[in-house]
């Protein structure tokens, strides 16, 4: 069954179509990974599914139910969504563990004490357990990613979505990010990941969205998009990345 | 009469000079924080409100302020004790210094960190109390300490009212002694003595809640 099936999204801001009718659909389990030129709009697209920007058409299906409808409770479906971002934003004046356990005590009304205990389980699942009483000024980028990532996994979210996770991030911690995504996938959480990053869609996905320009132009397995596509555009654009054979 | 004796009779005012600067600073921390609150929450039908208070209250002079709550308002029936008309004028006009305070704090606050707050899907009102008011109060230390001294520096103004805080007792001392320079540099140096309290005070509250390579100054 599809979780998340995305049917004739579109967004305009004014005069402007960033969303022309997007289609597609994520498993249980699965992840993808949307990939396309800057300004393109696939992280329109992202805020979009989670509704931190209001679509002007279409639907979302979460687990078959529109999400899309004026009467949904917005705030629960982002609870089941978690959200990691490309500058890892994370609550400066909260301690590693304070910005884990933030949501677990506020909005699933853990007691302190449970909540400490779920937050130390997720950071240990990022290695990153003997850092929590660091504030993120403390933390290097890749740690912060690792916090980014155990708060959002914290609260138990029917997927991930990731914009831009590397971005930020110098090759090297960009390489740990990419080991850490791959391992969830294989731990079998459900991923969406907007992302720049060519080598992150060749370690982590079966299949890669390119979009361009508000419309999804293909949809396939990271080689077969990498290595001298059909369409032009997607040869240019990987081209330029200077991963394409074209 | 020598200095010590002059220090320690204009001593006795200290007290209600701390009183009066206290009452002020906790009047305009009130106000303006909740003028920040407002704003920041953009309630509906409150921004006339908000935009006029600010834009007055730091136009009009304390003293006319003043004079208004304590000589003006008996007129119309309502009589304002002395400390109350103090905080109804001095007061509001921290508040409305301290509300643009807030107001920089507030926009220097990092958006990302409050997209993830909603991504999360916590309340707007949990978000204000959880990330944006601990975040915004530590950024504002600076500007308010210097909005706590100007409202120590005003606070002789009670003054007028009959609040027997130092420039009062300065002022009768010097009538009956004609000591003036010694008395007014006396009164001079129990002001510097509180502001040091008052800075220190900041400091120590500052200390306590520091954290690593979060901006405060």
């Amino acid at each position: 069954m599809a979780l998340l099936e995305v049917i004739g999204l579109t967004k305009r801001f004014g005069d402007r179509t960033v969303l022309k009718g997007i289609d597609f659909s994520l498993e249980e389990g699965d992840t993808k990974v949307i990939m396309g030129p800057s300004g393109c709009g696939k992280s329109t697209l992202l805020r979009c599914l989670n509704r931190l920007i209001e679509p002007d058409g279409g639907q979302i299906l979460f687990r078959s139910e529109d999400v899309t409808r004026a009467d949904t409770d917005v705030r629960l479906l982002r609870q089941r969504i978690g959200f990691v971002f490309q500058q890892f934003a994370l609550y400066r004046h909260l301690t590693a563990l304070e910005n884990v356990t933030l949501a677990l005590r506020k909005l699933k009304g853990m007691s302190s004490r449970d909540a400490d205990a779920k937050a130390l389980l997720e950071l240990r699942r990022m290695d990153m357990e003997e850092h929590r009483a660091k504030y993120p000024a403390q933390l290097s980028g890749g740690q912060k990613q690792r916090v980014a990532i155990a708060r959002a996994l914290a609260m138990d979210p029917a997927v991930l979505f990731f914009d831009e996770p590397t971005s930020a991030l110098d090759p090297e911690m960009s390489r740990e990010v990419v080991a850490l995504i791959n391992r969830l996938r294989y731990e079998g959480v459900t991923m969406l990941c907007v992302t720049h990053d060519v080598s992150l869609a060749r370690y982590v996905t079966a299949q890669v969205i390119f979009m361009d320009a508000g419309e999804i132009r293909a949809e396939d397995e990271p080689e077969r998009l990498l290595s001298g596509h059909h369409d032009p555009r997607i040869r240019e654009f990987f081209g330029n990345l200077g991963h394409a054979d074209a | 009469m020598d200095f010590g004796r002059i220090l320690l009779l204009l001593a006795q005012g200290a007290g209600q000079t701390i009183l009066v600067t206290l009452a002020c600073i906790l009047t305009g921390l009130g106000v303006g924080l909740g003028v920040a609150v407002l704003r920041r929450l953009r309630v509906r039908g409150t921004a006339w409100l908000v935009e006029t208070y600010t834009y007055v209250f730091r136009a009009v002079p304390v003293l006319v302020l003043l004079f208004i709550m304590f000589f003006g308002l008996p007129a119309l029936g309502l009589k304002v004790p002395p400390m109350l008309s103090m905080m109804l004028s001095l007061g509001l006009i921290a508040g409305a210094y301290l509300a643009e305070v807030f107001r920089g704090a507030m926009d220097a606050l990092d958006p990302q960190e409050l997209l993830a707050a909603e991504a999360m899907g916590l309340p707007r009102w949990q978000i204000l109390v959880s990330i944006e008011l601990p975040q915004m109060l530590r950024l504002a230390v600076p500007g308010m300490l210097n909005e706590f001294t100007t409202v120590l520096k005003y606070s002789p103004f009670a003054y007028t009212v009959g609040i027997p805080e130092i420039t009062r007792q300065a002022t009768a001392l010097a009538s009956t002694t004609l000591r003036g320079v010694e008395i007014y540099l006396a009164a001079g140096l129990l002001y510097f003595g509180i502001f040091q309290l008052l800075r220190i005070g900041v400091r120590a509250v500052e200390k306590r809640f520091e954290i690593p390579g979060f901006g405060m100054h």
